[in-house]
């Protein structure tokens, strides 16, 4: 038992916070999510910069160009980040496409593919979700048929983020409709720049385009882009969820959030001084500073696990949970907090803290939606984690 | 971040639920809860033999050593098993007596302590049921080398098996004093015991010109104030870890019992909406469990942290309380009565949520943390 950092830990952390210190613009205050369609030209150089330090891949093995880092260290990493509200860190091809690749890949795939990631050279983006396809995401139908050296693929993906800005694109696609629905998936590397890949843009409650649909008409893809063996593409792609399911992003933006608003509150400039005076403002405060800690620690576990060389499906399911959820309860806080100023848009003449609270409540809505909505990670807590029989 | 246990640990935890399966098991904590006072001597006794009062005890004064994180194991296990023994109150006092008392106090009282020769419960609480220390009102006045101490404690608990109360009272009206007072068998000093949900002996104590040696005074003035806090914070943790066991062991037995109750033809536990409840039950008890072990871990290092400690006795305190009414929502109807167990948990656990400071006293606590 022990809840601190190692020094190395601790070393990294002071090293990655003053990177940021110099590269994030003076009052910067984010957006958060790299997925977001606005700072893209921010987010690639402080991907370059991160790249160059080692930071990006750094639990992937030296010769992958990563350090053979703990998962912790990749956890402290993605918190720094997120509790700084930084973009650039790539998640899709660090920290979901790459393991993937790493377990699942052939030798020349990660030659290829993980260098280049490692590098902060390409960005990938994630196509498993179809119209027809959402939590039961099994029934997916975008068909990859093979023909000679290629496989053909026709369909459609949607939700995909970063689809407008990704060079390459990893999913899941069905080569065997006769088979069980499980049975007849795989897992497969297309470049976006292919013919018959049209990428529709998509706007979002907030205002923001931040995903896509992708529509593929007849798209030829070399058949070694297969990842694992044809028709085992659900076990590969199941990894990469899990791998893409931890809380520690909502946890440490929840974190920011909330510290936001403790030094509004405290503010002498802020425009609702009832907040200062209202003695249920600090009590109520004090219990999402609580909650935040609670879901931090969630996440903390989960890497902790991983470290020892689990796959805490559950405990990483329960950290999706609770962080996303804390996430929400700051930011609806934070908006009843400023009152009839919380309802102002960004760029609104009055609008306290530029609107930034509005703006995040709309935005992430998506957080209990996205990776497995919550409903779906109850399932899995309840199930593989309790033992809870399904029938 | 280790969130593993430590060898010495894992023996502590799987010692202490070999010895309470046997020994706290429900029809004793039911004759307790009725007032079978021998039951609880019997427990204690041999928990006494067990050499748990002396776990956190330091070996020059007869304790084992061992660290806050320990204690918190050992506690997990007896909230899980609702062991119905003064174990908390125990080691908190002889943790802030190790804390805060003079040298000669100490290695006078720790070694009975460790022993099992005394006995010490919390007397903090007055009238106004607050934690807070410079509420207390109980008076002392001084005379040469005695104090005489005249006035009410309210919801100590174990007052009447415990040979001690580490009492907080305030000399000539004025000076706060921690003190170690005689209450077993003492004259000037009237139990009064009161029904109480945690299903163990809750008294009041009221003083009546009690005479008390000087030298029982472990602190006075801020260091009192301070002593208090720490004993506050520290129960407050205890509570958290015991609340931590418990709230365990209400989630494995609704999943056990909802996994084999069927309705339609199919076991209730196969139901979303079932499965959701104990879901959002899973969380809960795993986040009291870490916070409660990340606050115990800061009670071994220099000093501790107010805000682990708050945050624990916050999530314990609000979480395991919810946690037990959605259990007897996943029970039905069967979970309503008097004869199944779940009642005596949620009992319990309503007891402990207003034991160390409520969860409205560590949010203020916290908040002043965060300079609100």
């Amino acid at each position: 038992m022990r809840f601190d950092f190692t020094p190395e830990e601790k070393d990294f952390k002071r090293q990655l916070s003053s990177f940021l210190d110099d590269v994030l613009p003076a009052d910067w205050h984010g957006p958060a999510d790299e997925s977001r369609d606005d700072h893209w030209e921010l987010n690639q150089d402080i991907k370059k910069g991160l790249a160059q330090r080692g930071w990006l891949v750094m639990s992937w093995p030296k010769e992958y160009g990563g350090s053979d880092s703990s998962p912790m260290m990749n956890t402290i990493f993605a918190e720094e980040m997120a509790y700084r509200r930084a973009p650039g860190h790539d998640r899709f091809g660090t920290r979901m496409f790459g393991p993937t690749l790493l377990r699942f890949g052939t030798e020349e795939q990660r030659k290829k593919h993980l260098g280049s990631i490692a590098r902060g050279e390409i960005q990938w983006c994630q196509g498993y979700s179809e119209p027809n396809s959402g939590s039961d995401l099994a029934s997916l139908q975008t068909r990859a048929v093979a023909d000679g050296d290629t496989f053909v693929i026709t369909g459609a993906k949607i939700w995909t983020s970063l689809a407008h800005r990704a060079d390459m694109m990893f999913m899941l696609v069905r080569t065997d409709p006769e088979a069980a629905p499980h049975k007849g998936i795989s897992l497969i590397l297309v470049d976006m720049k292919s013919p018959g890949v049209e990428v529709l843009p998509i706007v979002n409650m907030a205002g923001v385009h931040s995903f896509n649909q992708v529509v593929f008409d007849n798209v030829r893809v070399p058949k070694s882009n297969l990842v694992g063996d044809l028709n085992d593409g659900w076990r590969a792609g199941m990894t990469v969820l899990n791998f893409e399911r931890s809380g520690i992003d909502y946890a440490a933006w929840a974190r920011a959030a909330l510290e936001e608003m403790v030094d509004y509150v405290k503010s002498d400039e802020a425009l609702v001084t009832s907040a200062k005076t209202d003695p249920t403002v600090r009590i109520k405060l004090a219990e999402l500073h609580m909650e935040v800690e609670a879901a931090r620690l969630m996440c903390y576990d989960v890497s902790y696990r991983q470290g020892k060389g689990e796959i805490p499906s559950s405990e990483a399911s329960m950290s999706k949970v609770a962080a996303s959820e804390v996430y929400l309860k700051v930011l609806d806080y934070g908006v009843e907090i400023l009152g009839m100023y919380g309802v102002l848009e960004p760029g609104s003449k009055q609008a306290e803290l530029q609107g930034r609270f509005f703006k995040m409540r709309l935005f992430y809505t998506s957080g209990p939606i996205l990776a497995g909505t919550n409903e779906i990670q109850k399932n899995i807590i309840a199930q593989r984690g309790l033992g809870l029989p399904r029938k | 971040m280790d969130f593993g246990l430590t060898e010495t640990q894992e023996l502590i935890r799987a010692s202490a639920r070999e010895f309470l399966q046997d020994r706290s098991k429900s029809d004793i904590v039911r004759a307790v809860a009725e007032g079978d006072n021998e039951a609880i001597t019997s427990l204690w006794n041999d928990i006494v033999d067990l050499g748990w009062p002396s776990l956190t005890i330091s070996e020059e004064h007869g304790g084992a050593g061992l660290s806050f994180s320990d204690l918190a194991v050992l506690l997990e296990e007896l909230g899980a098993s609702l062991a119905p023994t003064p174990l908390v109150e125990s080691s908190i006092s002889s943790w802030v007596i190790d804390r805060f008392a003079p040298d000669s106090l100490k290695s006078d009282l720790l070694p009975q302590i460790a022993n099992g020769d005394i006995l010490f419960t919390p007397a903090i609480v007055e009238q106004d049921a607050s934690w807070d220390p410079e509420s207390v009102k109980v008076a002392a006045t001084r005379s040469g080398s005695t104090l005489v101490a005249t006035g009410e404690k309210r919801f100590v608990a174990f007052a009447e098996q415990a040979t001690h109360a580490l009492t907080l009272v305030r000399i000539n009206n004025e000076e706060p004093a921690l003190v170690a007072i005689p209450i077993w068998k003492a004259d000037g000093v009237e139990q009064t015991p009161v029904a109480h949900a945690s299903g163990v002996p809750v008294s009041s104590l009221t003083f009546n010109e009690l005479e008390v040696p000087a030298g029982n005074i472990i602190a006075t003035g801020n260091k009192a104030i301070k002593a208090v806090e720490e004993l506050t914070a520290a129960g407050g943790v205890a509570r958290a870890a015991q609340l931590a066991g418990l709230g365990r062991a209400v989630v494995d037995a609704t999943v056990e019992y909802t996994a084999n109750r069927e309705q339609f033809g199919r076991p209730v536990g196969t139901f979303q909406a079932v499965q959701h409840h104990l879901a959002e039950m899973a969380i809960a008890a795993k986040q009291v469990n870490h916070l409660a072990h990340s606050a115990a871990w800061s009670f071994s290092q220099e000093g501790y942290s107010v805000v682990a400690a708050a945050q624990a006795k916050i999530a314990a305190s609000d979480k395991i309380a919810e946690l037990c009414w959605t259990a007897h929502q996943c029970h039905g109807a069967i979970g309503f009565t008097w004869q199944h167990d779940l009642h005596l948990y949620t009992r319990r656990a309503l007891a402990w949520k207003t034991d160390y400071g409520d969860s409205a006293f560590h949010k203020s606590k916290l908040a002043n943390a965060m300079g609100l």
